[in-house]
């Protein structure tokens, strides 16, 4: 092979062009993907319940759009922490550019939260009714407001209802598609980043995406009925685990796919991606996310679903699996917008990325940003009761 | 109020409409001024570039005032050079046709730092063609000067050859007028 | 030097067109080097009758950094980002390829590089700076239209609009883009579109002093610019895969400059 342009002859100078060496998408930009694919994830662990009629999901079904409503409504703070005027951010709903892919996303976030807003506002509206009643003062205002200053529930106004959720779910999941599958899309239609820019960059986003929600609801579930001494839906955790390993299978074929592409195609500055994932990500990648966290749970979640296997050892091993699936997304999120950036578009050499603890991109900033949702959702829990009153009749 | 929830559900479908009709006609409101006459941008944001302050200027504009530096500089091989690059921004210096501030002049080993800049023989890329190179210390020692000397106590700054010219012609190693 | 003396012996000679004679004043027997661009200043400036065009002459190009110095100067750039800058390439006998650019050539380059192992074959030098895309991806990803394309041809940025989302960085192949640690928006060279608008060459091509930096309009037929892209020489454009359509064109560009 030409000499000049043999990846060797290429990276022997690892020069990084003088603009490149500033990690400019950083933590937060890691941590958007991240919060939407939790997002998505749980409204389809929903949408299966409540458009797909999967019986078994009815414990964990309420909780889910609570718990997506909880991470959707501080989706944009990572946003605005990351841009550089955040005083400006509504010039993104004032002046779209048509020819940005970037410049739909405030559309798209508003209509997808008052699409979850309404769909949880139906489903608790038998609830919000009873505790309208029961409820006092500004409370009460709340739950009047809620629903709609209503408290009809004949059998036609509950048969409405459920007709509206189903609409409502309906028109969620392409919503929630496009809303995570934009995400993807930012980043695979960057041509000038040769990890980033191939089509199946918004399928993978849209794969891991249910795979992180779906754990963190199978997760949040077995704590949160843990720590209040409640029972385990075991029917509930086994669908969740079964669609989880769908999910999971498809997202970790995709991820492979893409690396498999890269090499087997060669195209363009292929030589940059191969020496990225066998230089500067070679333990993110290879170690954490494919050999750790994707192999292993792959074979236990194999395991879970071949295998008949004691409740209560079921339950606690689709905790953990949860757990380290929840990390592989957040690392894959992180190879991909990190790791991506570490190529210097000359070609010829990688730059570093060291995160800081207290910029406003920071360390401390990520923890404070995902502390945030589940401060939210303790508050829903005082609004919206998260499990319904016939879980408690499981009570052994 | 006394409606039916069905009818309570209308409203509330017919605001959403209206609020978020209400909403894109607002925000037609609140676009900002030319935006969209030449594209999706802001047409006056081509004026404001247009109007960045100039900094530097042209030799031209410095001749106007240093015309015994101009004499020699149009005539050496410095010629193409930008006064501004060793001296400074003509911005930093004059203003409506007056004085602001003093550039400064490079002195000693400074000035040959910046000769080298372009003239080190030890870069291999400059060919002959394009400009005259020497190596350091040899160029000193092939002329016999102390190594110590700096380019400037032989060359002109602004036209290099002015007085290796005229030593030549005044020892009779070069005619003089060539 | 050369060729802007050569150009200027012609603009002497009449062989361009006589009407320069008004634009640059010739005093005496001066040699003057052109710093106008003919026909913009003191006219209406058509905005949608213009193209320019710049060349980067590899072969001329001597490593001085006076552009680099010239363009921090006239935007007062923040340290660490570069508007412009000029990389170093050296080639070993053994055809590798070793590029550097300590703080974008600011400085110049002093010395050769001690880092190498072997002998040297030739080094050169190449300039970069906004390739001003025809199709340019930058303003494609603006989500707010703070980037845009100016009538002209100019890749612009409203920095009164930018929301500093860093999305154009990303997007432009030739890394030219920055956020400028002030002001917090997204900044690039402009060819220094408020020079051209009052008839004056970019910074950097007005203090090259060897002409590797040419830049002219394409609609004025007596343009070195316009005469060397329209002649038969061979120029190049950096990264013709992306499709972006360059009007920044390189004279003598190895294969390997990227």
């Amino acid at each position: 092979m030409d000499a000049a342009h043999s990846s060797a002859a290429m990276l022997v100078s690892n020069y990084v062009f003088p603009n490149d060496l500033h990690v400019h998408w950083s933590m937060m930009i890691v941590l958007y993907p991240y919060i939407t694919g939790l997002v998505d994830g749980a409204f389809i662990i929903a949408a299966l319940y409540y458009l797909f009629d999967v019986k078994s999901l009815r414990p964990v079904a309420r909780f889910s759009l609570l718990f997506a409503l909880a991470f959707l409504a501080i989706a944009t703070l990572p946003l605005l922490l990351h841009l550089g005027r955040p005083e400006r951010n509504f010039n993104m709903l004032l002046t779209p550019s048509p020819s940005s892919a970037m410049a739909g996303f405030g559309y798209i976030y508003a209509v997808s939260m008052g699409v979850v807003v309404f769909i949880i506002l139906f489903v608790y509206r038998e609830d919000l009714v009873e505790l309208r009643a029961t409820s006092k003062g500004w409370l009460q205002l709340l739950y009047r407001a809620m629903t709609f200053d209503s408290i009809d529930l004949s059998e036609n106004a509950r048969k409405l209802d459920q007709k509206i959720i189903r609409f409502l779910v309906g028109i969620g999941i392409p919503i929630a598609v496009v809303l995570h599958g934009y995400v993807g899309f930012i980043f695979g239609g960057v041509k000038a980043n040769p990890t980033w820019s191939t089509p199946l960059m918004p399928v993978i986003f849209l794969f891991s995406a249910c795979v992180s929600g779906i754990s963190a609801i199978i997760l949040a579930y077995i704590i949160i009925r843990k720590a209040k001494g409640r029972s385990i839906d075991h029917d509930c955790i086994k669908t969740c685990i079964k669609t989880l390993t769908l999910f999971f299978i498809m997202a970790f074929t995709f991820e492979m796919l893409e690396v498999f592409s890269h090499s087997y195609l060669k195209s363009g500055y292929h030589h940059m991606v191969e020496g990225l994932l066998n230089g500067p990500l070679a333990s993110s990648f290879w170690l954490w996310q494919v050999k750790i966290c994707s192999v292993i749970p792959l074979f236990v979640l194999g395991v879970m679903g071949i295998f008949t296997i004691n409740k209560h050892i079921y339950n606690f091993t689709a905790a953990v699996v949860s757990a380290i699936l929840l990390l592989q997304v957040l690392i894959m999120r992180w190879n991909v917008v990190i790791g991506g950036q570490l190529m210097s578009k000359s070609a010829r050499g990688y730059t570093e990325f060291h995160p800081e603890w207290f910029d406003k991109e920071g360390i401390l900033a990520v923890i404070i940003v995902m502390a945030i949702p589940f401060i939210i959702l303790f508050v829903l829990s005082k609004i919206f009761p998260f499990w319904t009153p016939d879980n408690e009749t499981n009570v052994k | 109020m006394d409606l039916s929830y069905r009818m309570r559900l209308l409203i509330v479908v017919l605001s959403i409409g209206v609020l978020a009709g209400g909403g894109l006609l607002f925000k037609q409101l609140l676009l900002p001024d030319s935006f969209g006459d030449y594209g999706p941008y802001r047409a006056d944001a081509i004026t404001e570039a247009a109007l960045v302050p100039i900094r530097h200027g042209t030799n031209t504009s410095c001749f106007k005032c240093h015309s015994h530096e101009a004499k020699i500089h149009k005539k050496g091989r410095h010629q193409t050079i930008s006064c501004e690059f060793c001296h400074g921004t003509y911005a930093d210096h004059a203003k409506d046709g007056k004085k602001i501030g003093t550039l400064p002049v490079k002195k000693e080993k400074e000035i040959t730092t910046l000769c080298l800049r372009c003239h080190n023989t030890e870069i291999k890329a400059r060919h002959e063609e394009v400009i005259k190179t020497v190596a350091m210390p040899n160029h000193l020692k092939d002329q016999n000067v102390k190594l110590t000397h700096n380019c400037n106590q032989c060359h002109q700054v602004h036209a290099p050859l002015k007085y290796i010219i005229r030593a030549k012609q005044i020892t009779g190693l070069m005619e003089a007028g060539s | 030097m050369m060729d802007r003396r050569s150009f200027v012996k012609k603009v002497l000679n009449g062989t361009i067109a006589g009407s320069l004679f008004l634009v640059w004043p010739m005093g005496g027997n001066s040699i003057e080097t052109p710093e106008e661009i003919p026909g913009i200043k003191g006219k209406e400036y058509d905005i949608h009758h213009q193209e320019f065009a710049f060349i980067v002459d590899v072969t001329r190009c001597i490593g001085c950094g006076s552009c680099c110095v010239a363009d921090k100067r006239e935007y007062n750039v923040p340290d660490g980002n570069y508007r412009t800058w000029v990389e170093r390439y050296v080639k070993g006998f053994s055809d590798k390829i070793y590029v550097d650019s300590p703080h974008g050539g600011l400085d110049g380059y002093q010395h050769a590089r001690t880092d190498i192992d072997e002998e040297i074959r030739d080094t050169f030098f190449v300039p970069k700076l906004c390739n001003m895309c025809k199709e340019a991806p930058c303003v494609q990803v603006c989500p707010v239209g703070a980037t845009f394309i100016s009538p002209d041809g100019f890749v612009l940025v409203d920095e009164k609009r930018c929301v500093g989302c860093a999305y154009c960085i990303q997007a432009c192949p030739y890394s030219v883009r920055f956020l400028n640690p002030v002001t917090k928006v997204a900044e690039k060279c402009t060819w220094c579109y408020h020079r051209i608008r009052k008839g004056l060459l970019p910074a950097c091509v007005e203090v090259c002093p060897t002409g590797a930096r040419k830049f002219g309009s394409m609609k004025d037929e007596t343009s070195e610019v316009y005469k060397i892209l329209k002649g038969p020489g061979v120029l190049t454009v950096l990264k013709k895969e992306m499709g972006t359509f360059p009007a920044l064109y390189y004279k003598g560009a190895r294969r390997e400059v990227i």
